[in-house]
């Protein structure tokens, strides 16, 4: 019975393959930006979800990803997955380094120092000549969709399967025993540095990986999109929205919240942040623990189970 | 009982999606514009301009291609000024929306990438939006645009300065590091340097910072003649305020690539407004004629009236851009993609804007028209001679009525 | 002198700066809520002082305690009805909901005041002084005097009266709060309100100086949010003093390396306290 949820992941997988030959161009624009942000959202998961440290920092991966694959691609002609590399390096590098001094800070502290990190990761960017400046940098156009599609599926699926790796394994219970006590973690014998360092650097590794796919894809870059703090608000509320800490909640909730985006954006445009925004709050006040627990709860408890909500939380 | 509504329902779908394929002498144009967030103040003027003319199209008969007579439809979409849902919009449009031919956006980044995907299904693309000069080193085949190389801003300018007395000999080149104000300030440079001045500050500043005292106060201990300025509007507007505030005064000139024609500048601004020079690349004058509206006045006249505000060059040359499908369909004869677009790469006709006549690049090449704010009134003062009487040199703000 | 120009304009201008983060502080201090609609209620706050001053011919320095007094309405109202239904969840939850309720507040905003820019100029808007050879503009020393009465008022409130002494034992402890008699609910509402009032003063001063969109309000509240982590969220000084230490750096490094660093600088500076800090109490208020 447990296994039911992977059952419908690898069926659903498998059907998601073949999209490309019935999809319409919109679709695939569509889906590969969806997969996209939720490898997005789930690497954040691996350490906002489990270790409770909730990063702002994500985006400067995700840049370093993108510039890396640019630079290597518009400034040396070199393939796209030497790119790909590049920019692993550059955000794995870049995890560790911050990750020794950042990750000794505890809630929003944090937070905060990602937050900054982020801000100042752009405009170093953008004072570097060989990153194109402020001005960004122009990738070859190539008319491969099928191509970024699948690389962005096979990506979601290798970063969820590590998910469900961790949330199985020695590793993820540390991790787990840091978000809940992390001096008692420590007494317990987890090695809490290694273990948030590791989690971060995963986290780097997947998100490198969607920013260098998503820099080939769009051809053209600069610091304001590769270093969007927004972007980086998106993963957190996508991760928060489908259930922080759980293998398919930032999956569920990133596909819900794309989706909901695209049709305002595109079917009634103008209005589309208002709603947007109203959902968020919405979502906040009734269910503050995300979608993968609203299903188990309103299954007890029925449309009570979001008055409960509101008991618990308000003053 | 429910199962007579899903009929009907399908029945009148099928009835609206027959009458939909019969209306088939339609010509689609599509575009993403920066309807709401931080650019909608200048995104309105695209979508005004491109429905105002093709309302007026229409109205003088449509597009003749061959013996039918083809309307036009403008489907215009809200970016929310995000680069990304407008790259995913155009590819709706195109293979949504099924639009024949693409508009622009207002902004180089967005035309940067925009016209990526113009490229990528090589559906033509004429945008008025984009002057930064990365749009057009790119080889593309299917981009046009009607804003001139931001490289050449400043031309007029530093030739207008040369026959003033006394011509400046020192001068501030002050701009943001954005794609469009960084070859502004490159070609200056070089404009500069043929004309012999000496830029004594070079500085560039965080597009959208709108802090300026340290700069500013470099500018005035250096003690500049000139200080020439590259950016965006609201920034041209706190460099104003906070000039004024600082007693920021160069010996005889100053002057913006942006705001200073717009009506809302002005408004901001008030008396502070006055002695700033700048520059368009249009103005609603009568010597510009036109196949629909007669002469630039006149449309700007039908813009003013319908929506309430003035139109400045944003908005004349996004007019021109949907007159320039017009000219090239009614030329190549067909709605043919790659016929349309050789079209367009010839050309040749006058309009509200301008002279319409793309280089091999696809980007227009137009003079500036150097402009100043005269006791709170635009007027045009230079383009390769002297229209008005400059007020020059300009007084320091100390020594003003 | 140069450089005692720019020390002038930076102080100035932080003392600004320190105003727009004396609220968050509060807020954040006490309430445990970082409020990322924070830079969104400076901009209602502008607009009110705009529309007063343009509108009804008020004098912007006169309009200001009027909008202070509207924008503690809303704060109260919003924290009162809305807010105060989320706060013993997570602290990720009280950002995501500031979150949205600065897209919702901004929407709103450009729906009701269109996306133009706006400046309240009054006609002394760009008058100054010069003493010994630097130019001090006055709207900016005005704006500076008035960020150091309201921290002190802030100061005062706190530790001077019951009020206060209820809305410090509330960031302590909730149970605690209770014993002085006064309702937590009304307590918390209050609390965002005063802070919503400093935000609206800090846009009333803001509009004077640069421009109001209704965009303004995202990196307001990241300015906000630096400096009141460097300037701490305890004492409404240090916020002002965090602001003043935020607008020197700004000018030195835009003097020195050019003003595209300034957010190298500030941002860079932010992750330095906090690293080599890192042991601060946040929520002592």
């Amino acid at each position: 019975m447990k296994s039911l949820p992977y059952v419908i992941a690898l069926v659903v997988v498998v059907l998601l393959v073949f999209v490309p030959w019935v999809a319409s161009d919109v679709m695939m624009q569509f889906a590969i930006d969806a997969l996209l942000l939720a490898v997005l959202a789930q690497a954040w998961n691996i350490l906002g979800g489990f270790t409770g440290y909730v990063s702002f920092g994500n985006s400067v991966f995700y840049g370093l990803g993108t510039y890396g694959t640019a630079i290597a691609m518009a400034q040396y002609q070199l393939p796209f997955w030497v790119g790909l590399v590049l920019g692993v390096i550059l955000a794995v590098v870049c995890a560790l380094l911050i990750g020794f001094p950042i990750l000794r800070l505890r809630g929003p502290y944090f937070a905060i120092a990602t937050l900054g990190l982020s801000a100042a990761m752009g405009a170093i960017v953008s004072n570097m000549p060989i990153a194109g400046s402020n001005i960004g940098l122009v990738l070859p156009l190539v008319r491969a969709d099928t191509m970024f599609y699948e690389l962005s599926l096979g990506l979601l699926v290798v970063c969820t399967l590590t998910v469900a790796w961790i949330s199985r394994s020695r590793f993820g219970m540390g991790l787990v025993a840091i978000r809940e006590d992390e001096d008692a973690a420590g007494t317990m014998g987890v090695n809490t540095t290694t273990f948030k360092i590791t989690a971060l650097v995963l986290s780097a590794f997947f998100t490198a990986l969607a920013g260098g796919i998503h820099a080939y894809w769009i051809s053209f870059i600069d610091p304001a999109s590769a270093f969007d703090p927004t972007l980086n608000v998106r993963m957190v509320i996508m991760a928060v929205f489908g259930g922080p800490g759980t293998v398919f909640g930032p999956l569920v909730g990133s596909f819900i919240l794309s989706t909901i985006y695209e049709y305002l954006a595109s079917s009634i445009s103008t209005a589309a942040a208002l709603l947007f925004g109203l959902v968020i709050v919405l979502a906040v006040i009734f269910m503050p623990r995300g979608l993968a627990n609203m299903v188990g709860g309103v299954r007890a408890h029925g449309p009570r189970f979001f008055l409960q909500n509101i008991r618990e939380n308000r003053l | 009982m429910r199962h007579s509504i899903t009929v009907l329902g399908a029945l009148t779908l099928l009835a609206a999606s027959t009458s939909l394929a019969s209306a088939e002498d339609v010509i689609k144009l599509g575009a993403s514009v920066q309807l709401t967030g931080p650019q909608a103040n200048t995104g309105r003027y695209y979508r005004d301009a491109y429905q105002l003319m093709v309302d007026k199209i229409n109205e003088g008969g449509g597009v003749k291609v061959g013996d039918t007579s083809y309307k036009l439809e403008l489907n215009v979409l809200d970016n929310q000024s995000d680069v990304n849902l407008s790259v995913r919009q155009y590819v709706q449009l195109i293979s949504a929306d099924k639009v024949n031919f693409l508009l622009g956006p207002f902004a180089s980044n967005f035309a940067l990438n925009d016209s990526s995907i113009a490229e990528k299904y090589q559906v033509p693309m004429v945008q008025g939006g984009g002057a930064s000069t990365e749009i057009y080193t790119r080889n593309y085949k299917y981009i046009f645009g009607t804003l001139p190389p931001a490289d050449d801003y400043y031309f007029s300018t530093i030739e207008m300065l040369q026959k003033l007395d006394p011509v400046p000999k020192t001068v501030a080149l002050v701009a943001a590091d954005d794609s469009f104000d960084v070859s502004v300030a490159k070609g200056t440079r070089e404009h500069l340097k043929k004309a012999g001045m000496e830029v004594v500050v070079d500085q560039s500043f965080r597009d959208g910072a709108g802090e300026f005292a340290s700069i500013l106060s470099q500018i005035k201990s250096a003690g500049v003649d000139a200080i020439l300025w590259s950016g965006h509007e609201t920034d041209a507007l706190n460099f104003i305020r906070q000039m004024k505030s600082l007693n920021v005064d160069p010996k005889s000139f100053y002057s913006f690539t942006v705001g200073v024609p717009t009506s809302d500048f002005r408004k901001a601004l008030g008396s502070d407004a006055n002695y700033a020079f700048g520059m368009t690349s249009w103005l609603p004058d009568e010597s510009l004629k036109d196949k629909w509206y007669g002469d630039a006045a006149q449309f700007a006249k039908a813009y003013n009236d319908k929506f309430g505000y003035q139109p400045d060059y944003h908005a004349a040359s996004g007019a021109a851009d949907v007159e320039t499908f017009v000219y090239a369909i009614e030329k190549a004869g067909s709605l043919d993609p790659k016929a349309v677009r050789d079209a367009i790469a010839q050309s040749d006709f006058d309009s509200l804007y301008a002279h319409i006549k793309y280089g091999d690049n696809g980007q227009i090449v137009l003079p500036q028209i150097v402009v100043q704010i005269q006791d709170g009134k635009l007027v045009p003062v230079y383009t390769d001679k002297i229209l008005n009487q400059p007020q020059y040199p300009v007084p320091a703000w100390g020594k003003r009525g | 002198m140069l450089l005692a120009q720019i020390l002038t304009n930076g102080v100035l201008l932080g003392g600004l700066y320190g105003l727009m983060a004396l609220g968050m502080a509060l807020v954040w201090g006490v309430l445990n809520i970082v409020n990322l609609a924070h830079g969104a209620m400076i901009m209602l706050g502008g607009y009110a002082v705009y529309f007063l001053f343009t509108g009804a011919g008020i004098d912007p320095f006169l309009a200001l305690p009027i909008a202070i007094v509207g924008m503690f309405a809303f704060g109260y109202l919003l924290q009162r009805f809305v807010l105060n239904l989320i706060v013993r969840s997570a602290m990720l939850n009280t950002l995501l909901i500031t979150f949205g309720l600065n897209v919702v507040i901004t929407y709103l905003a450009q729906l009701a005041f269109s996306a133009d820019f706006r400046t309240i100029n009054p006609s002394y808007a760009g008058s100054n002084v010069v003493v010994g050879g630097i130019t001090v503009p006055l709207v900016n020393l005005a704006a500076f005097v008035i960020a150091l009465v309201l921290a002190g008022a802030v100061w005062l409130l706190l530790n001077k009266l019951a009020l206060g002494r209820a809305i410090r034992a509330t960031a302590q402890n909730l149970v605690a709060a209770r014993l002085y008699g006064v309702d937590p609910r009304q307590l918390y509402a209050v609390t965002f309100g005063i802070g919503a009032a400093l935000a609206g003063a800090a846009g009333g001063l803001y509009g004077t100086i640069a421009h109001l969109t209704p965009y303004i309000g995202a990196s307001l509240t990241a300015k906000s949010f630096v400096i009141a982590i460097i300037g701490g969220l305890a004492n409404p000084f240090g916020v002002i003093l965090g602001g003043i230490f935020v607008g020197v750096a700004e000018s030195l490094t835009a003097l020195y390396a050019g003003p595209t660093y300034s957010d190298v600088i500030s941002f860079g500076l932010l992750v330095v306290v906090l690293i080599v800090r890192p042991a601060r109490s946040l929520r002592a208020a």
